[in-house]
């Protein structure tokens, strides 16, 4: 990759180098992400297609009709959230690309105008939203608070069937990699024993019954996790499948 | 009435004769080849697009029509050298290896088809320097017999790619045309492929896809039912990727605006139809114009297109421009008309 002065590429192409919080990598940036896409993958599109709801993505023939009706593209002004586009990745197998859409692409609020539309029968709805899920199940979304705290509580919950609200901070504050001060700890707990809400640890409350249905339960996240790292696993290499 | 010469037997040709036979003419059908079938025959096309019917089941009973009527002479590895136009119809001169033969004939049916553009003018693409670049026409072949392999190394190709337009609508080798069946054909390549081998990957590069008329549904069906993959964009040359295993095709996805640099196992050239050796050389030989194209051109083509305007001459199939064999069948049939009449006169 030449030098190339870095006011001429696009941001997301330079790299810095940050040296005590200071970038020192100058004018001139030696450190460009390539533009070229080497990638090219059916796995994505055969992922879709065999959903029930992907199925019609091979039928897309980037006319653009689906966008253009689009309130969230054209009324919105979401420029970055283009079925048409989301499509055209993931049905010819540009999965490196199509990665970088990972949220924006659940910004489809289904009014489905794109599918009375579409002159050769995509159910561009449902695709995207097919396309949504391969996306998330195979961890191309970053991870955000909100989905940590959803998993710190899913498994608290599936401890007993109730909340234990101790329990549920201390698992999410080791998750965010967080240390709350011992004196705010102290002042948290004695506001939850006040208002009857620290039952933990031996005083826990319990379901009655919650064994059974937490077993249930279990297996079928575990199904869920298999199949999510089923896909993870077949996610598309970092090097674009170059030889 | 001395009998009408045909010349050529490819469907164009093979049809002419057969239609003539049956009004009663005697046709003298001259191939320069030692088969009858034209181009079709030549490479041994697969399935026909787009009806995907075997080659030799239309090619066959046109065969048969032509093989089977006395009223038919079939000169085989025969060539013209010598026309000379009499009061009515033509005297011309026949020549095989060791014959020379003069003949009359009352009129004259020009059928000598098309030559395949050859792929190593684009040179870009490396066809002839990579073994596993190959033409379509070839792949035709490898279809027809099953055996799609990498003549490279034998081994099944995983990923295959089509470059659609090679040499055709190109004005660096001078063929602004469209070759009319390049997207058919290999739209249909692929869907024969992908339905025998499913576990081979077919990509198509093009600029635009002109299945006109009722072949678009050949092409819907490629998408919905074979998962053949369409990207915009004209590839820009073909190097070998690293380790030489694979090769790489250089473009610019034009939807994604960006350069793409992709691995295949094979890279199949669409090539266009050219005016062939045979049709310049009938156009000498009959003193007839040809377009800026280099195809014979009928005086007037809106209207009538195998009345070449030089009196007793008619035209009929890919000699006159880019054509699908129904075209080119139906025009051996006006064509075969058209000097009846006038041969009757
Ligand atoms: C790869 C490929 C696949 C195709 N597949 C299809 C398909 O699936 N469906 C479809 O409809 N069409 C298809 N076509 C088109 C088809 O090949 C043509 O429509 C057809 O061959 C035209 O017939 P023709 O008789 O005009 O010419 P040709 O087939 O070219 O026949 C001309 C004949 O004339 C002979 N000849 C030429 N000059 C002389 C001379 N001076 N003296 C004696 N003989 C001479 C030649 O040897 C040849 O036999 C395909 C074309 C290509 C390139
Ligand atoms: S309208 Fe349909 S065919 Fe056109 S781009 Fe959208 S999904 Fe594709
Ligand atoms: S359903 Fe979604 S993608 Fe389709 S037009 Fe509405 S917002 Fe856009
Ligand atoms: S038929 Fe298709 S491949 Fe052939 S020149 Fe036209 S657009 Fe190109």
């Amino acid at each position: 990759m030449p030098i190339v002065e870095k006011s001429l590429v696009e941001v997301d192409r330079t790299e810095k180098l940050e040296i005590d919080g200071i970038d020192v990598s100058g004018e001139w940036n030696t450190f460009l992400r390539s533009r070229v896409q080497a990638h090219l993958d059916v796995r994505v599109s055969d992922w879709v297609k065999g959903q029930p709801q992907g199925e019609t993505i091979s039928r897309c023939w980037q006319c653009g009709t689906c966008t253009a009706g689009c309130c969230m593209h054209t009324d919105y002004g979401l420029t970055e959230f283009n079925p048409r586009y989301f499509i055209y990745l993931a049905q010819v197998g540009y999965e490196e690309e199509l990665r970088k859409y990972a949220t924006t692409v659940w910004r489809c609020v289904s009014c489905n105008k794109c599918v009375e539309r579409c002159p050769k029968g995509v159910k561009v709805e449902e695709v995207i939203h097919t396309i949504g899920s391969y996306l998330e199940l195979t961890g191309a979304a970053p991870e955000s608070p909100a989905d940590r705290f959803d998993r710190a509580y899913a498994s608290n919950l599936l401890e007993r069937g109730i909340l234990d609200e101790a329990a549920l901070f201390r698992t999410y504050e080791r998750l965010e990699g967080r240390k709350t001060p011992a004196r705010d700890l102290m002042r948290m707990g004695l506001a939850l024993l006040r208002s009857g809400r620290l039952h933990t640890g031996p005083f826990a409350h319990r379901t009655r019954g919650w064994k059974k249905m937490g077993r249930v339960l279990r297996e079928n996240l575990e199904a869920d996790e298999r199949r999510r790292r089923a896909l993870a696993v077949r996610a598309a290499p970092p090097n674009g499948g170059r030889p | 009435m001395n009998p009408i010469l045909v010349l050529g037997g490819g469907p164009a040709g093979l049809s002419a004769a057969a239609e003539l036979a049956a009004l009663g003419a005697e046709a003298l059908l001259v191939e320069r080849e030692a088969y009858l079938g034209g181009n079709p025959k030549r490479w041994h096309y697969s399935l026909l697009a787009p009806d995907l019917r075997p080659a030799e089941e239309i090619l066959g009973p046109l065969l048969g029509r032509v093989e089977g009527s006395p009223k038919v002479e079939r000169r085989l590895s025969t060539t013209l050298t010598k026309s000379e136009r009499l009061e009515k119809g033509f005297r011309v001169t026949l020549k095989t290896a060791d014959t020379v033969e003069t003949r009359e004939v009352s009129a004259v049916v020009l059928a000598t088809g098309f030559d395949h553009f050859d792929s190593r003018r684009k040179f870009e693409y490396g066809y002839g320097r990579y073994p596993d670049v190959i033409d379509f026409k070839e792949l035709e072949g490898m279809i027809h017999d099953d055996k799609v392999v990498r003549p490279s190394d034998g081994r099944a190709p995983k990923r295959i790619a089509w470059i659609l337009c090679v040499g055709s609508r190109d004005i660096q080798v001078g063929n602004p045309w469209c070759c009319r069946l390049g997207c058919v054909v290999s739209i249909k390549q692929a869907v024969e492929i992908r339905q025998k081998h499913p576990e081979i990957d077919a990509w198509v590069y093009y600029m635009d896809i002109r299945t006109y008329g009722l072949w678009e549904d050949l092409y819907w069906k490629s998408m919905q039912e074979y998962g053949v993959k369409f990207i915009r964009g004209r590839i820009g040359q073909v190097t070998l990727a690293e380790g030489g295993a694979q090769l790489l095709a250089t473009g610019e996805d034009t939807i994604l605006s960006r350069p793409t640099e992709v691995p295949f196992d094979m890279i199949v050239l669409a090539s266009g139809m050219e005016p062939g050796t045979g049709t310049k050389e009938a156009a000498g030989l009959f003193g007839l114009p040809v377009g800026p194209e280099g195809f014979l051109t009928p005086r007037l083509s809106d209207m009538n297109p195998v009345d070449s305007g030089s009196p007793g001459v008619y035209f009929a199939g890919a000699a006159t421009g880019p054509k699908a064999i129904p075209d080119a069948v139906t025009e051996g049939m006006g064509a075969a008309l058209r000097a009846f009449q006038y041969a009757r006169e």
